[in-house]
């Protein structure tokens, strides 16, 4: 104990220490054209980089490297230029750059490893004069603004004279944050760039620290160690209120749902009305209560607010007739089901054994399976499940990417669903420009997922967080940390 | 003698290193296709088709494991498959970290784990005994991750005398380390007990002590020394478990040791990581059993002489 006393204490007690972003895991990569997930690959490439638009916590487009916009025609998009922007080399930002970011994207790998190019539909760039470029999509585009906001403008100069491996540790862009160092499996720094376009962030040093253990990151919050603990789970984020410490949470974004396989040997799924009764069969109410809470709201559509149709109402507890449905489908005796989930979603156990429960009392007689994720992210990309499987779907507001997942053969379509007649609601809707028409294909499309229970509806995936009293943050509910937004307390 | 000794163990560590290496290999190349861990979305299969061409990943799996152990031989561990790094960069981040918590865990194991093992020997049956036992049990059969929690509750979040997580100092070191010592020093404990009391029993110390040396003369040059042989062969294979399967220590301490490396490439089926760093684990237990069968030698001629 002696020895112990004279110990210095650990770093939690220095005001002056950086602010620290405690997360399970670590960034993937820094090459912004190989964005993988909002956080916190995506955390530290928005404090790196800009991209032209902005996209606010509302799913609203703002002006970011581009200071406003216009459509020209079906395809073409002019975007005019913030000008005497500096890359963090003291180079000039141009639309020379945009230009070889745009065309980069659409090279190998980057083009294979996300999904930003094809979902831009982008054809090219075109520079029209030194702060601005027209944008050329294939084919008419609704969402070309949301996907801008991932597609980060890098300094021709440096990106096309270094080669892939040194520019994936070595970023450099325009945004509010440079880099100190990034130690794979440990975490990075960041300095704030005192020549950012918008005005130095307020945090001057930031690490984003992996903490893998979710007691780990409350204990390190309780103790002033960190000030944003991410990715708390619904039964701990109570500990994160403590004397130096709250908790902080969002209804978020990602729909927590059951997958129902068509294309698995589980036939009684391919009928509506079984569908529909899984449904009626599950208390969401109670289970959100218990389960989760009562930290957020059960789901009602595929597509989040403020799109989602208000006339749809979350599926009530009706197990009386979810008995009647299954007599009606010829399953009155019941059915044989799998229920798949992986340790991904959060509390993915519980939720699932509880729905077992319900189902069983409806006469349904189901069989519990756990995955490994990267098995289970093989099943859902193979359309490979037998049976329904628990999953979380697009945590962003953009109802044209969130109805993809119903489409044939479109890859997240983990269901194997197929119906010319809901493919073309959605393709219209994503090349629709004008606003009360493409409201009315998008609630087309709702209805028909609502109407023949295309999911098994659960809730909006909450978000929780401890945060430290040395800082002002408002969580996003789809993950991103935007942590020059962030301002230092007293 | 002595050299054709360390020479024909050398080659036996090559053979074990190649046979470890192509097992890895191919367990891992069956487990399941990185591939599709790594594009995301809308790919194409023949998008999936050129990336595990530009991987390398659709040639036969011999031919790949040809060249892996080509460029191996050359330091060369190829790229992380996630990360883009250089799997040698991420290995030599990664292992001081492990080796300071290893060496110290394993340091403080044996030396408290042989003195209360002594301890408990000289007072066969009494109650000092009998707590040296206990403790000696309970520490195997307490988890790590729980352990780890109630020490970083009382000394980080209670008396706040040392830190919940992180690297950099002795007081980070603390915790970690005796979390990941307790289960090895309790092993050692029961061993050198068991060793020492067969020791005290044999004809060699009744002749020691009737030639009139002092119990301290005794104790130190005939009985401990000889009690520490049977210790070297586990004390080596703790050693060497403490840097690969120290996970759990490293999970609740968010300690950047290489344990946590090698599970997450695992579960991203980073193939090269995994191999890189299974490489670096059992060269480590190679050389271990190296430095033991040759301390053996030195403490032990009838060794040298078979």
């Amino acid at each position: 104990m002696a020895l112990l006393a004279v110990l210095p204490a650990g770093c939690g007690r220095d005001p002056n220490r950086p602010v620290v972003i405690a997360s399970v895991s670590d960034v993937s990569s820094l090459d912004p054209h190989l964005l993988d997930v909002n956080h916190p690959t995506g955390s530290v490439i928005w404090s790196l980089f800009d991209s032209l638009v902005r996209r606010d916590a509302d799913g609203v487009d703002l002006p970011r490297l581009a200071t406003s916009w216009e459509r020209r025609d079906d395809l073409t998009w002019r975007f005019h230029l913030r000008r005497g922007v500096k890359f963090q080399d003291g180079s000039s930002f141009t639309a020379e750059d945009v230009k070889f970011s745009v065309d980069r994207m659409g090279m190998s790998p980057f083009n294979t490893l996300t999904q930003l190019w094809p979902q831009t539909t982008l054809k090219e760039a075109r520079v029209i004069d030194e702060y601005t470029v027209d944008l050329v999509t294939e084919k008419p585009s609704v969402t070309l603004l949301y996907w801008l906001e991932e597609a980060f403008i890098v300094p021709k100069a440096y990106y096309s004279t270094h080669d892939t491996a040194y520019v994936n540790t070595h970023p450099l862009g325009s945004g509010p944050y440079r880099l100190v160092e990034w130690i794979p499996g440990d975490h990075v720094t960041l300095m704030a760039n005192p020549d950012y376009f918008n005005g130095a962030p307020a945090l001057k040093d930031v690490l984003f620290n992996v903490v893998p253990d979710v007691s780990t990151r409350l204990n390190a919050l309780a103790t002033g160690d960190i000030d944003l603990a991410l990715e708390l789970t619904a039964d701990s984020a109570n500990r994160a209120n403590t004397p130096h410490s709250h908790a902080i949470e969002s209804v978020g974004l990602r729909k927590i749902h059951f997958g129902i396989s068509q294309k698995g040997n589980q036939l009684a799924l391919r009928d509506a009305r079984v569908r529909q009764a899984m449904n009626y069969a599950i208390d969401v109410h109670t289970m959100i209560k218990t389960l989760m809470h009562g930290s957020t709201t059960a789901l009602a559509s595929v597509v989040n607010a403020p799109n989602a149709d208000p006339t749809l109402p979350p599926y009530s507890y009706q197990p009386e007739r979810a008995r009647q449905l299954l007599a009606a489908a010829g399953y009155a005796q019941g059915f044989d089901l799998d229920i798949n989930f992986s340790p991904m979603w959060g509390q993915d156990k519980d939720v699932s054994e509880t729905v077992a429960g319900y189902l069983n009392a409806v006469g349904i007689r189901t069989h519990l399976h756990q995955d490994e994720w990267s098995d289970f992210r093989r099943k859902l990309s193979d359309q490979g499940f037998d049976g329904i499987f628990f999953a979380g779907w697009a945590a962003l507001i953009s109802p044209p990417v969130e109805l993809v997942i119903f489409t044939c053969g479109q890859e997240d379509n983990a269901s194997g669903y197929c119906d010319p007649q809901y493919d073309d609601l959605v393709q219209r809707a994503a090349a629709e420009y004008d606003d009360g028409k493409r409201r009315e294909l998008i609630n087309a499309a709702q209805r028909v997922v609502w109407d023949r229970a295309f999911w098994i509806f659960l809730w909006h995936g909450p978000v929780y967080a401890g945060i430290s009293s040395r800082i002002d943050y408002e969580l996003r509910p789809d993950d991103y940390v935007e942590i020059y937004l962030a301002k230092p307390k007293r | 003698m002595m050299i054709s000794f360390v020479i024909g163990k050398l080659f036996r560590a090559a053979t074990v290193l190649l046979g470890v290496s192509f097992l890895t290999f191919i367990i891992g190349h069956s487990s399941g296709d990185p591939v599709l861990l790594m594009v995301r979305g809308d790919a194409t299969p023949q998008q999936k088709e050129d990336l595990r061409h530009s991987l390398g990943l659709d040639r036969p799996v011999l031919e790949q494991y040809a060249t892996y152990v080509e460029r191996a031989v050359h330091g060369d561990l190829g790229i992380s498959y996630r990360q883009r790094v250089p799997v040698s960069r991420l290995i030599s981040l990664r292992l001081p970290y492990s080796l300071e918590l290893a060496g110290a865990a394993f340091s403080a194991a044996l030396i408290l784990g042989f003195a209360l093992g002594v301890i408990a020997a000289l007072n066969r049956g009494r109650l000092i005994d009998h707590l040296i036992t206990a403790l000696s049990i309970s520490s195997q059969v307490v988890p790590a991750f729980w352990l780890g929690l109630v020490l970083v509750l009382l000394f980080a979040v209670y008396w706040q005398v040392l830190p919940v997580f992180g690297s950099g100092g002795l007081q980070y070191l603390l915790l970690p380390a005796i979390t990941l010592a307790l289960p090895t020093l309790g092993r050692i404990a029961r061993l050198a007990r068991g060793g020492m009391l067969d020791v005290l029993g044999s004809d060699y110390i009744r002749t020691a002590r009737a030639k009139g040396l002092s119990e301290r003369s005794v104790l130190l040059h005939h009985a401990a020394k000889n009690a520490l042989l049977p210790l070297m062969t586990q004390a080596g294979l703790e050693l060497g478990d403490m840097v690969g399967s120290a996970f759990l220590v490293e999970t609740v301490f968010a300690w950047p040791g290489i344990g946590r490396m090698v599970v997450n490439a695992v579960l991203q089926r980073d193939f090269l990581v995994v191999q890189g760093c299974v490489l670096v684990i059992a060269a480590g237990f190679v050389l271990i059993n190296l430095t033991v069968d040759l301390l053996y030698a030195r403490v032990d001629p009838r060794v040298r002489a078979r």
